[in-house]
This record gives structure tokens, sequence and C-alpha cells, in this order.
């Protein structure tokens, strides 16, 4: 009788984790939450702690214990930051500096880019930046990461190709990836069109979009494809260990913490010998011939050793790397420019090594 | 007997487990739907006040339009599956996305409500789909599957603008 209901338990357990992971469903339940750790993160600085204080009052749920269609609902990082805009009297409106255009690259709805483009363009062409959005692949759009594409393309007077791509569970690894590669093949081909000089290509990405930038870069070398001129990797995800430093320090940082990795790994991989593919466990690639690479990383997010190693990784096999990570701030604080001052100088820092590759002076 | 009911019990497990579902309960997604159309109509309402982009008018009419239908839809289904529909009633975001609305003058308003609608049109279609691909009430079911084209054609027509 026992030894029965203990199989019985043991089978409902493994089946139920299969599913969990094999399911396309939105509906699909979150894994068990991981042991909490105690560990509490460093301290963030007032104005981004500002930002990080909106999150509940907007209604915000831990991700890691939602489904993905309910986590797609909540409200996101740059809500908090529109939030905080909004009582200092800022406008959250798109600046008008930049208008958008969005085009298609592949037959599903999701295979979409918006083209961000200076509304000042004088016809004289302009360098182009690919760039991927975060939300761990599961979650968040071309919408959520408006901040950033619409920054560059206004203080790079470039154009900015912001890829909207398949999302997990309903499309799982590698179909990011794939359309990360289709998008980059797609701009190359139309860039001209747009008034882009496909000679001064650059690719860019934040969390999950920066994991598909360098992808995309290693994808470009392997095929023979233009190469892009720089990558800016902010806060990407490229390493599968779970040992890293940043795990643990990080383990109950606001608003990525480590349960949410462990979350979005669970829908975005069908087994979990994907964690090992190359294209996720970016430190393990095979990183020589790379462009000039510029790393963003936040203090406080569990994914601020991937970066950490990643450059480790790239400088190791010979590639032009610099990495910075900036003190105070969360992961997702690249969009927060206009409210926290750590991503004003994270933004600035990235602007000014793009400016470098694309040779403009100021 | 206790047996009985011991192996009862894990055969619903089993049985429910290939589903492994945890869809929103009708009730939750009758909140959410409500909640959902109720943000359209209001923020397309507070654009309609201020709006001298023609083309915008007529997006922002459509939507008042079409969502107003989408609630009474989902209610009369509600009532079918006998679930319980509270007067629906904005979340805490919604509430601020609307604030942030009005706080905006001129083409300002038109282009945040462009920015809005197309990041909740997104989050729309989230809900509808997932409800209509597992639902657990059958005419709230029929109801969302009927919801998804409505929704999928306003993200068409935002990605015109």
């Amino acid at each position: 009788m026992t030894l029965k209901l203990l199989v019985a338990a043991a089978l409902i357990g493994t089946s139920g984790a299969a599913i969990a992971q094999s399911t396309t469903s939105t509906n699909a339940p979150p894994p068990p939450t991981p042991p909490r750790i105690a560990t509490q993160p460093p301290v963030a600085a007032s104005d981004m702690q500002m930002v990080l204080d909106q999150l509940p009052m907007l209604g915000t749920k831990p991700t890691e214990t939602l489904t993905p269609v309910k986590a797609r609902i909540q409200p996101s990082a740059a809500d908090a930051t529109h939030a905080v805009m909004r009582q200092k009297g800022l406008s959250t409106a798109p600046d008008p500096a930049v208008t958008t255009q969005d085009l298609p690259y592949g037959s599903d709805p999701m295979q979409f880019a918006r083209i961000y483009k200076p509304a000042a363009a004088t016809g004289a062409p302009m360098p182009v930046i690919v760039y991927y959005h975060g939300g761990g692949w599961v979650i968040a759009d071309v919408n959520t990461y408006d901040a950033a594409p619409r920054l560059l393309s206004k203080q790079l007077n470039a154009i900015v190709v912001s890829v909207e791509y398949r999302h997990a569970p309903e499309f799982k690894f590698p179909a990011q990836h794939d359309d990360a590669f289709a998008a980059y093949r797609w701009v190359l081909q139309n860039a001209q069109s747009w008034g882009g000089d496909t000679s001064k290509i650059a690719l860019a990405g934040e969390s999950a979009g920066g994991n598909l930038a360098v992808a995309t870069a290693i994808y470009a070398r392997d095929n023979n494809l233009t190469k892009p001129v720089h990558i800016l990797s902010v806060y990407p995800i490229a390493n599968s260990s779970m040992d890293l430093p940043s795990r643990k320090d990080s383990a109950n940082a606001k608003p990525l913490n480590t349960a949410m990795l462990k979350w979005f790994g669970n829908y975005y991989t069908s087994s979990m010998a994907d964690m090992q593919d190359p294209r996720l466990n970016l430190v393990g690639a095979n990183l020589r011939g790379l462009p000039t690479t510029t790393i963003v990383n936040a203090q406080i997010d569990p994914l601020r050793s991937d970066g950490e190693t990643l450059a480790a990784a790239m400088k190791s096999a010979g590639d032009k790397v610099e990495q910075r990570t900036f003190p105070g701030v969360t992961h997702e604080m690249f969009g927060m420019g206009a409210v926290v001052r750590g991503a004003y100088d994270a933004n600035q820092y990235a602007i000014g090594r793009l400016k470098a590759t694309f040779g403009i002076r100021n | 007997m206790k047996t009985l009911m011991i192996s009862a019990a894990f055969g619903a497990a089993i049985l429910a487990s290939p589903a492994m579902a945890q869809v929103m309960t009708p009730s939750e997604y009758v909140t959410t739907a409500g909640a959902s159309d109720l943000y359209e109509i209001t923020s397309s309402k507070v654009v309609l006040e201020t709006t001298q982009n023609p083309a915008l008018r007529d997006f922002a009419q459509t939507m008042v339009t079409q969502h107003t239908k989408s609630t009474a839809d989902v209610k009369a289904a509600a009532l079918k599956s006998r679930v319980k529909v509270a007067p629906p009633k904005l979340t805490p975001l919604q509430q601020e996305l609307v604030t942030e609305l009005r706080a905006e003058k001129g083409t300002a308003r038109d282009a945040a409500y462009v920015a809005q609608q197309k990041a909740a049109h997104g989050q729309a279609l989230a809900v509808q789909k997932a409800y209509a691909t597992e639902g657990t009430a059958p005419a709230l079911k029929t109801t969302a599957a009927a919801i998804v084209p409505v929704v999928e054609h306003h993200l068409m027509m935002l990605k015109a603008m």
C-alpha cells in the first residue's frame, strides 16, 4: 500500500515535470520554486529603488509563481519607469525625435521589426543597429523595450531595427535564435532602402536579447555574412552554470531573481540538454574572430556573472571586449536613463563606445 | 474504502495530468477580459477628447465599439456558464496608464495612446488565446475564440500606425 502510494506519487512527480518542460501551452504551470536563499541583494541607489518600489504598487506578482500568460500581463520594469517619470512631471510619450515603422520579416505575426529612424534624417546613409529585446524569450516585446532603441537612434543618428521574434513556450529554443538570424539577413538586404549603411552595422540587445546579439555575430561569422562592426550586449544570458557568484548574491534581487532564470529556462528549453547548447551557454561557444564588443552589466542582477564570464571568455579568444558593471542598479536598468543616474551613465558609456566604432565625433 | 478513496484521488490526478494546465479560472478570465476592455474603452475616450488626427479618431472609435461588444459577449457567456460577473474594474497598472495618457497633451497624447495600445493588445491577445485553447467553461471558451481574430485585427491595424 505504502509502496504503491510512493510509486504513484513518484510517477505523478516526474510526468508533471516532463510535461511542463515540453508543453507549448501558455497555461503550463510554473516549475517548483527552488529552495529560498536567505542572501539579501546589495542596496540599490535611491533613484533605482524608487523605480523598484513602483512594481508592487502597480500589482506585480512574483513571475516565478505564474503561468506564462499571467506573467505576460504583469506590470514591467518599463511600466514602473513610466510611473516614476509621470510622477516627476516628465512625458511618457515616445520621443518624437524618432519615428517608427513596423515591417514583417517572416510569415508569423511575431516575425516583424520596428524600424526606428531619426525624424531629422538628412538622407545621408546612417549606421544601422539591429537590436533584440529581453524578457527571457517568454515575456515582453518590442513595446516593453522601446527606451533603448529609441535612445540609440536619436543619439547616434542611426537606423535601429528592434526585432520581435516568436516567443516560448509556443515556440521553444532555438526558434528565437532562428528568428534573430533571419532578421539579421533581412536587415542586410533591406537597410539601404531605409537609409542605412550596412558597412556600419552593429548588433545590440538586452538580457535574452543581449544573448541574441552575440549569438547572431557568431552566426554571421560562420555563414560568411557581412560582419557587424560592434556588439553591444547588455546584461546577457550567457552562462548556464547555476553556481555563478551573481546567482547567489542577487538571488533575491528585483526585478529579476535567480528563481526566474529557472522559470524562463523551463519554458524556452525542450530538455535540460538545450542549456548546454553554445547558443545559450555562450561562454562555451567558439568566440574567435568576433567584432569589438561592449558588455554592460548591473551590479544587482543574477545575470551579472554571465556578462563578466563572457567578457573573460571573449578576451581569451582574442576579441577586443570591454565590460563594465554599473553599481547600485539592477537588471532592466538600461531603459531607465531618464530617471536613474546609474542607468544614464550606462547609456552614455554604450553610446560613447558605438560612436567610436561608427567614427562619430563629438 | 480508504484505499479506494486514495486510488480515486490519484486516478483524478493522473487523468488531470496530461493537460497539467493552470488555466485561468472562469472568474479570473472574466475579470481580466473585463478590465482589459474597460482600459481600452477608457483610454480611447481620453484620446477622443483631444485628437486632431482623423485616422486615430476612427481607430479609437472602433476600439470603443468593439471592446464594448466583447464585454457584452463575455458577460452573456458568463451567465450561460453560471459565472458571477462583477462590474469591470481597472487594474492598478491600467489606472496608471490612463493617468499617464491624461498627463499628455496634443500629438504627444496621440503618440502615447498608440504606444499603449500596441502593448495592451499584445497582452489581450495572450489572454484570449490562452483561454480559447484551454478554458474550462465552454461558453466562455467559445467567446474567447471569437474574440481572438478581433484582437488580431486590431494588432494588424496598429502595425500600420
